[in-house]
């Protein structure tokens, strides 16, 4: 800890942002010795070309210190790109997953940027991707649909986006035409007028934040990437509250006290964590709808009469299940230097169960039929049955009713597991004094999944909770009813509230980069001005 | 052979894929959409970019491929076209707390470089700049004096150490040099002071007397060759005006710190990385981060009174040594056990959590009838738990 360069040793660099290691790359040069300065040419050379890098893709506030554990997914993908295109590999097919999640519209543009840099270099990228943004400045588009699982799998319209637009018969074609779009609500709420204070919030780079939430309204928490959106909402807010409220252990990020939670009465974070990390997780165990169902096969006539319980109905204990593969319905295989192999069990043919248990029929379906059906066939299939069909509702209703019913956990994405809690708490019976706090939920979500999840929450805020949502999606935050814009930038130059208020009022707050890109989306005619 | 345009997909039946068939042009920016769960992934990761990946895979040896994981071939009938393929997905950060965007992005490892080749160390004692010089620096450097500066040439061999050191200073006799300088005096070697050795001193060995001319580099060479063999690398030059204080400058072969001797073998790059032993800070491993003991935790509920388990360490035992610890500090400090914590004052609070420090108070202990007395300091909750967690190997103690 010793050595230093230009008055610096290596911690103090490593504790810079990447815009502030940039500036000091450049200074070094300037104090050293000519012969010392022949040596570090080709260093500084590759370090200031990765910064550069780094800060294309919008990473400009993260620290070269910063674990890697704690980045969020997009941040991470981001990093991995600005390694790639140092790599300046040529002839490449590359292949990214939504790299825009979780930047702000202002980002948005640089990340745009460099994606088309890394095609100049002669590779070819595809790019998953909901962004209007990015579709539009694509060189082709691909629309699969029309629907979602088994009504997917078709390729709608494909070829430049102009021609997308003009295809009356693809949906996405529709919004970025705008003949279809996501309606801005006549109407603000005007909540319930009671509100939870956080005082001199500084968590991280939050700078004495202190700030309403105002109860029983949809609030957006914007601002660009790592200006303490995060830090405020979830480590704050949601640890203390939830310390408080329901008694969790948790580590909150200081502040001095939060006020007002007398008017709530839980408070539930609704993430992209996985549900469950076992494959015997599914969204039926998960939201509890397989414990009605098993109740229900075991009050069939036939199973009462060979004296079956609902445990005879689970994978998961002795009994009912296939021994052969202990209701797993796959035999694995280990093949040594070859990848482990997953064969279809040969005793119950991937049914999980075993045959006496299969004979069990409900309208000629066994239990092993039911979990193999997708949401939406089992909410018709149960259409009699209330305790199941409420939850399989919920689970249409968040936008869920192409996955199947037994469907293993490992398999669901982020954004379908985030789902899936929220179809949870959907189906439960509302409190109305509930606080929900949702990061990002519209990650991996197509425009009209998104107009589907916000019927959902703001369905939440009618029965009188409020909702907490960090969000960059401009269509999310046009419908809120308050907004908290935190920023200006990110890390060192953020931590503060920008603007708060409606829509409308953010929108006329010059200094906050969010209200200048929602400016334009609030005119009532938008198409008409394109 | 005509240059590939198009990536040509038939056939594609992977998870929901309905047989489809799809051009995909090459070299430009391609966005592929749809609603969620529609097939977007199953076309992008699960068809081109597995069979891209699988292709490659399969070209190596059985014996690298142990090491891959190995994809299954996509359902799907036919592809063209295809580069080799690399995927940048979001689940790819490892949860290890050594990765850190420096290291994934490889900027660190440049940094090290960069430290250990133009670096210049300090040294932590003094705040010195350390070189590491040659010796023909050194005489390029006492050269650059003006012409007729007279001075002495001396091997610091002694520093700051107790002792008497007669029989070094009969050894530098036998080796045929004449002075020492010791504790700011120079002394002739034949006559050499007595020293306590009670105390620290100082010794130098004056190797030579120069001044400064036209073709002195030569001796001036021999002679420091000569200081720094006896000193460890270290010389010094010191001069030696008729008037005003003599001016003294410190060479070093190696990368030293010339006046408190502190030495850095060589700086190489895994001196800066916090993963190896050699560069990291031996208090945390190089992670940076402690674990320790929340007072929040420890205190979950402000409105208790320390006797009725504000402390939750405390809580679960209802042994009456906990309760009669509480009364003892009360009585020490003149508080009422029955106030709840948030009342106390701030010294006592910090008393229970961090211990009395060295303030003594009787403990009074009765235990069954064996009634006994200590006074001794407490030792409080927080360094408490911190001492067995360190202890212990039991895993369950340490959650």
């Amino acid at each position: 800890m010793a050595v230093k360069i230009a008055g610096l040793h290596i911690g103090q660099v490593v504790e810079m942002s990447i815009r502030q290691a940039a500036e000091w790359c450049a200074s070094v040069p300037a104090t050293l010795s000519a012969q010392k300065n022949e040596i570090a040419r080709a260093i500084l050379k590759e370090i200031r070309e990765r910064l550069g890098f780094l800060n294309n893709v919008g990473l400009e506030y993260l620290t070269l210190s910063r674990n890697a554990g704690t980045l969020s997914g997009g941040e991470s993908q981001r990093i991995r790109l600005a390694s790639q295109i140092g790599s300046g590999l040529t002839g490449v097919l590359y292949v990214l997953d939504e790299p825009s999640i979780g930047l702000h519209q202002r980002d948005n543009d640089r990340l745009l940027t460099t994606l088309k840099n890394l095609r100049d270099q002669g590779n070819t990228v595809i790019v998953v991707e909901h962004d209007e943004e990015a579709i539009r400045e694509a060189d082709y588009v691909l629309d699969i649909g029309p629907g979602a699982g088994v009504h997917g799998g078709k390729i709608i319209s494909s070829g430049t986006p102009a021609d997308i637009m003009a295809d009356e018969t693809s949906v996405t074609g529709d919004y970025l035409a705008g003949r279809r779009e996501i309606a801005i609500p006549a109407e603000r709420r005007k909540g319930n007028g009671k509100s939870v204070r956080v005082v001199n919030a500084t968590g991280n780079n939050l700078q004495s934040v202190s700030v309403d939430f105002p109860l029983g309204k949809f609030v957006c928490i914007t601002g660009v990437s790592g200006g303490g959106k995060s830090t405020l909402t979830v480590e704050t807010l949601f640890k203390t509250a939830s310390m408080k409220l329901n008694g969790a252990r948790q580590t909150p990020a200081p502040c001095e006290t939060i006020k007002g939670l007398e008017h709530l009465d839980k408070v539930i974070d609704i993430d992209q964590r996985p549900i469950g990390r076992t494959p015997r997780s599914n969204p039926a165990t998960y939201t509890g709808a397989f414990t009605p169902i098993r109740d229900w096969f075991a009050g069939l006539p036939e199973a009462k009469a060979r004296g079956y319980k609902p445990g005879r109905f689970s994978f998961n204990v002795k009994g009912g299940r296939c021994e052969a593969c202990q209701g797993d319905g796959v035999i694995k295989i280990e093949m040594h230097f070859l990848p482990d192999v997953y064969v279809t069990c040969e005793t119950c043919h991937g049914a999980r169960y075993n045959r006496e248990t299969l004979e069990i029929k409900f309208k000629g379906k066994s239990i092993a039929d039911v979990l193999d059906m997708t949401v939406e066939d089992a909410q018709s299939f149960f259409k009699a049955v209330p305790a199941i069909r409420d939850k399989m509702d919920a689970l249409v209703r968040v936008g869920l009713g192409y996955i199947k019913v037994g469907q293993q956990a490992t398999t669901l994405s982020g954004g379908e597991a985030q789902r899936v809690k929220l179809s949870k708490e959907l189906a439960k019976r509302s409190t109305g004094k509930t606080l929900y706090i949702l990061d990002e939920p519209t990650t991996g979500l197509h425009f009209e999944d998104v107009r589907k999840l916000l019927d959902v929450l703001h369905e939440l805020v009618e029965q009188g909770n409020s909702v907490v949502v960090i969000e960059h999606n401009l269509d999310v935050i046009k419908t809120a009813d308050w907004i908290i814009d935190i920023g200006p930038e990110g890390g060192d130059g953020g931590g503060t509230v920008v603007a708060e208020g409606t829509p409308e009022d953010v929108a006329k707050t010059p200094e906050s980069h969010t209200g200048r890109y929602l400016g334009p989306l609030l005119k009532p005619n938008r198409v008409a001005a394109e | 052979m005509a240059e590939l345009k198009r990536i040509e997909v038939r056939g594609a039946r992977e998870h929901n894929l309905k047989n489809v068939d799809v051009d995909i042009p090459r070299d430009e920016l391609v966005v592929i959409t749809g609603l969620s769960g529609s097939g977007k992934s199953s076309l992008a990761f699960d068809t081109i970019y597995a069979e891209g990946q699988r292709r490659y895979v399969e070209s190596l040896s059985a014996y690298a491929r142990q090491f891959l994981d190995m994809m299954e071939k996509p359902d799907v009938d036919h592809i063209t076209g295809l580069s080799p393929a690399i995927s940048i997905e979001q689940k790819t950060t490892s949860k290890n707390p050594r990765s850190t965007v420096g290291t994934v992005t490889e900027i660190y490892d440049y940094l090290r470089l960069l430290f250990a080749r133009v670096g210049t160390p300090y040294s932590p004692a003094t705040g010195l700049p350390i070189e590491a010089q040659q010796v023909q620096d050194m005489v390029d450097r006492i050269m650059e004096l003006k012409e007729g500066t007279r001075g002495f040439l001396l091997a610091p061999i002694i520093r700051d150490r107790k002792g008497e050191y007669r029989k070094e200073m009969l050894e530098l006799r036998k080796q045929g040099f004449q002075r020492v300088k010791v504790d700011g005096e120079f002394y002739e070697l034949d006559t050499p002071p007595k020293l306590d050795k009670k105390f620290r001193h100082d010794i130098d060995v004056v190797v030579d007397r120069i001044v400064i001319r036209e073709g002195l580099e030569t001796r001036l060479a021999d002679s420091l060759r000569t200081a720094l063999d006896l000193a460890d690398g270290i010389a010094i030059l010191e001069t030696a005006p008729k008037e005003g204080d003599p001016e003294r400058i410190t060479f070093s072969e190696n990368f030293a710190c010339p006046v408190s001797g502190f030495t850095i073998p060589e700086i190489e790059p895994r001196l800066f990385s916090f993963n190896a032993p050699f560069g990291a800070c031996p208090d945390c491993d190089g992670l940076g981060v402690e674990l320790f003991f929340d007072e929040r935790l420890v205190v979950p509920d402000a409105a208790l009174p320390v006797a009725e388990g504000a402390l939750a360490p405390w809580r679960k035992g209802k042994s009456p040594y906990f309760l009669q610890t509480i009364e003892a500090i009360a009585k020490h400090y003149e508080f009422d056990a029955k106030l709840p914590w948030k009342d106390l004052p701030a010294h006592v609070q910090q008393v229970f959590l961090y211990g009395s420090g060295e303030e003594e108070i009787e403990f009074r202990y009765d235990e069954a009838g064996r009634v006994y007395q200590v006074q001794r300091v407490f030792e409080g909750v927080i360094p408490n738990m911190e001492r067995r967690y360190r202890e212990t190997d039991i895993s369950w103690v340490r959650e």
